[in-house]
């Protein structure tokens, strides 16, 4: 796969002298790693694994990718086909670019990348609810309440934060729609939480200023705003205030931004490659994203809750989320940025082998799959195995707390480190638990 | 509603009685009269047109041959995926089979253990649809490859095609011709609810048909619905195409199983048809119509009966599982469903 019209400057060098210069700067400047909640990193534990230190990942300019599959993905019709007759269904395996890997024939292109790829097939989780499943292989943690710790998008944005950073650093990507913020960084505070940006032609949605109001308007308009909390703000201490605070002047840094949310300035070669289906466009904004080293990007694709007409549906929604996965995966890679850049097609749980009446396949969390493409992983590895009708796991079981551990060490977090805030201390990832390790770079 | 054991029906209450000792039509009485069992689960089945056999197709790859007078089971082996599809020669000689493999496979259905005579690698991905040609000279397939490819019976040779791009077609089907020697034109249903009507020989696209009201696109993703399946009335004047319709959620099922016809001649749409005697998530898998002009239908594990012109059902006969195709004995009294249990049963339509 490649891109006609693109010769990039990418060479090792030129990319590693660029970021140690931006990281040098900084650090010189001393503030990696300041939040406003007066967030930091435990001292003796460092939050970083890499052995050239915290300072040199910072530099390294990584980033998360996470595609949620939401509602389960059916693994037989994705990442773990079977043959079995009553289970695996109408679908054929096919090779992969590593040999010995097969997948389902329904992801043709994603094959074709499997050579920068891992599969991880013996996820066994317990909760077959989509949202308490959902709160588990995002928070990396056995909780029943989505607000008790934070997801891996915060995690991931308070793990690889670089100060002055122009962008938030936990983007969920939507088309159309007006944004917001929502709550799902829990101790860690609304900073790190994840900001859904609308993006339409021209830009990010209602980013422009009204009609009438000139430059001068606006920014007198944010003096004021700024006089007035800090008034206010020397008399009382809140962190939700100096988070709203912060709020406007990252809102504001994404307003000046507001021209990389406009797809329609990549060629229309790119755009054709990546697809003008809604996924695809989103990809190619994801590409935007990682090219500005947004620590944390998530690309929604909904509806694969299939109880109904499963092998129908499989067939149309693999198909839509193959080519422009397939082809975001190649222009990283050809990009030079797949080397820092972790992507997780992640969903909630997988489907049963057990075909229904209505032949769909429901909620199965005992055996699934997931896949990850990039930074920090052995390219071509299969974690673990189900039995031959895809059952029972028949070799290295995980869950999400493994892997909650194991994406934050393939991007140089320790996930064994803590995060202190307000004086207290959090593990980061679940301690008892630890990564895949075999998995890992 | 129970059915018999088939070990004991065979000798007790053969199916294949003379017309003359068969009850007179009527659903509302209709009892179980034969249900025999397959370890997987059926998509499809056909009674040949000498009413000697059964068949039914299945997940397993492989289709079940059933004596109908003695019960006797034979397995026939050639699909490499899904058996999708079933259809036999006018003169019950051959039987056409296609399946998630994307083959048509031709069977000599008489003989003792049944061997593929053909097999026509005729799609790329799924075939879905298959019908036999009134003269039997001619077989239409379609696939997931959006194309709708018309075969010779005798030499699996192909005649003709025609493409359904953007979307895949569903189901085909001969239309009725009053020249014996003459196969029919061709109809093809596809997932957003076009009914293409291609002439015979001239493969001109003569007209589409409108029922797009039987589709639904989900998320802008999948389509769901369309044409499933297609009927002629007895009379020729009439073609149903059946599915579904007032779906609120797809993933879950949630939908509501639909006959719609249109006049032959006028292409004008006609009445829709609903079973609102029960509520039932359900799409109408296949509609066939009696001799009499009853349209029966299978919706979940129901067998439906609608008089000509009526809206709602006017029976309905509870089966012990979801079935998902039906044929006509040529007695035209007693029906055989396909189930996803495994069963194939046979209900009789009437009693004395």
């Amino acid at each position: 796969m490649s891109n006609p019209q693109y010769k990039p400057c990418g060479t090792v060098d030129h990319r590693i002298a660029r970021r140690q210069f931006m990281g040098e700067f900084f650090t010189g400047l001393g503030v990696t790693g300041l939040g406003v909640t007066g967030l930091g990193v435990t001292a003796g534990t460092s939050l970083f694994s890499h052995p050239l230190g915290a300072s040199q990942v910072a530099k390294a300019g990584k980033s998360v990718v996470v595609v949620y599959l939401n509602g389960g993905v059916s693994q037989f019709e994705s990442w773990d086909p079977k043959s079995d007759l009553q289970t695996g269904g109408p679908f054929k395996s096919i090779a992969t670019s590593v040999p010995g890997i097969h997948v389902s024939e329904l992801i043709p292109h994603t094959a074709k990348q499997m050579h920068h790829m891992a599969l991880i097939r013996s996820i066994s989780t317990d909760l077959d609810d989509h949202a308490l499943s959902n709160n588990i292989v995002r928070s990396g943690r056995t909780t029943r309440s989505a607000t008790e710790y934070p997801e891996l998008g915060a995690v991931v944005a308070k793990g690889l934060e670089r100060a002055d950073f122009p962008l938030p650093g936990h983007i969920t990507t939507m088309l159309g729609g007006i944004g917001g913020r929502s709550n799902n960084a829990a101790y860690l505070g609304p900073r790190y939480a994840s900001v859904a940006v609308g993006a339409e032609k021209g830009g990010i949605v209602n980013s422009q200023l009204p009609d009438g109001m000139s430059v001068q308007v606006d920014s007198r308009r944010h003096d004021w705003r700024r006089f007035v909390n800090s008034q206010h703000r020397s008399k009382v201490q809140s962190a939700e205030i100096d988070a709203y605070a912060q709020s406007y002047e990252q809102a504001l840094r994404l307003m000046e931004k507001r021209d990389l949310f406009d797809i329609s300035r990549e060629p229309e070669a790119y755009q054709q490659a990546y697809g003008k289906t809604e996924f695809g466009k989103q990809m190619l904004l994801a590409r935007r994203l990682v090219e500005q080293e947004v620590p944390f990007i998530e690309i929604q694709h909904g509806g694969w809750d299939f109880h109904h007409n499963n092998f129908e549906f499989h067939l149309h929604y693999v198909a839509d989320f193959d080519r422009p996965f397939a082809h975001f995966i190649a222009d990283l890679s050809q990009r030079g940025l797949l080397e820092r850049t972790l992507v997780i097609v992640m969903t909630e749980f997988g489907r049963t082998p057990t075909i229904n009446a209505g032949y769909g396949r429901d909620h199965y969390p005992k055996a699934w799959s997931i896949a990850l493409a990039g930074s920090g992983i052995q390219h071509g590895a299969v974690i673990g195995s189900t039995d031959a009708k895809g059952v029972e796991v028949t070799e290295r079981k995980v869950d999400h707390r493994h892997l909650f551990h194991t994406y934050l060490r393939a991007v140089g977090i320790d996930s064994s480190g803590e995060f202190e805030v307000a004086g207290r201390k959090f593990p980061i990832a679940d301690p008892a638990f630890g990564p895949i390790e075999e998995l890992l770079a | 509603m129970s059915f018999p054991n088939p070990a004991n029906l065979a000798s007790t209450d053969p199916p294949t009685k003379q017309p003359d000792e068969l009850p007179r039509f009527d659903p509302v009485g209709a009892k179980p009269l034969a249900d025999w069992e397959h370890a997987s689960k059926l998509l499809c089945c056909r009674v040949d047109p000498t009413g000697t056999y059964v068949v039914a197709g299945g997940i397993d790859q492989a289709i079940q041959r059933w004596h109908i007078a003695t019960g006797s089971k034979t397995t026939l082996l050639g699909h490499e995926n899904w058996v999708r599809t079933l259809g036999f020669s006018p003169d019950g000689q051959r039987l056409y089979s296609g399946g998630y493999d994307g083959r048509w496979i031709a069977w000599d259905i008489a003989s003792e253990v049944p061997k593929p005579l053909k097999v026509v690698d005729a799609h790329r991905g799924w075939l879905r649809g298959l019908a036999v040609s009134p003269d039997g000279q001619r077989i239409v397939t379609c696939g997931n490859d959006r194309l709708v490819k018309l075969w010779s019976a005798d030499d699996g040779r192909q005649i003709q095609q025609w493409s359904t791009e953007p979307n895949i077609p569903y189901c085909t089907l001969f239309a009725p011709s009053s020249d014996p020697t003459h196969s029919g034109d061709i109809l093809c249903g596809d997932v957003v609810g076009n009914v293409y009507h291609w002439t015979h020989p001239r493969a001109e696209l003569l007209r589409k048909f409108d029922a797009t009201e039987l589709f639904f696109h989900i998320g802008d993703i999948a389509p769901f619905g369309g044409i499933i399946n297609m009927a002629f009335s007895p009379d020729g004047k009439q073609l149903t195409v059946v599915g579904l319709h007032q779906c609120t959620n797809a993933p879950a099922g949630n939908r509501r199983a639909v006959a719609m016809s249109f006049d032959w001649q006028t292409g004008q749409k006609g009445l829709k048809q609903e079973c609102l005697k029960k509520e039932l998530d359900a799409t109408l898998w296949r509609g066939l119509y009696h001799s009499s002009g009853t349209l029966i239908g299978i919706l979940e594990k129901e067998i439906a009966f609608w008089n000509s012109g009526s809206h709602d059902v006017f029976h309905l006969v509870t089966t012990p599982s979801e079935i998902f195709d039906c044929d006509l004995h040529p007695n035209q009294i007693d029906l055989y469903t396909a189930h996803f249990d495994g069963h194939v049963r046979s209900t009789r339509l009437g009693s004395l």
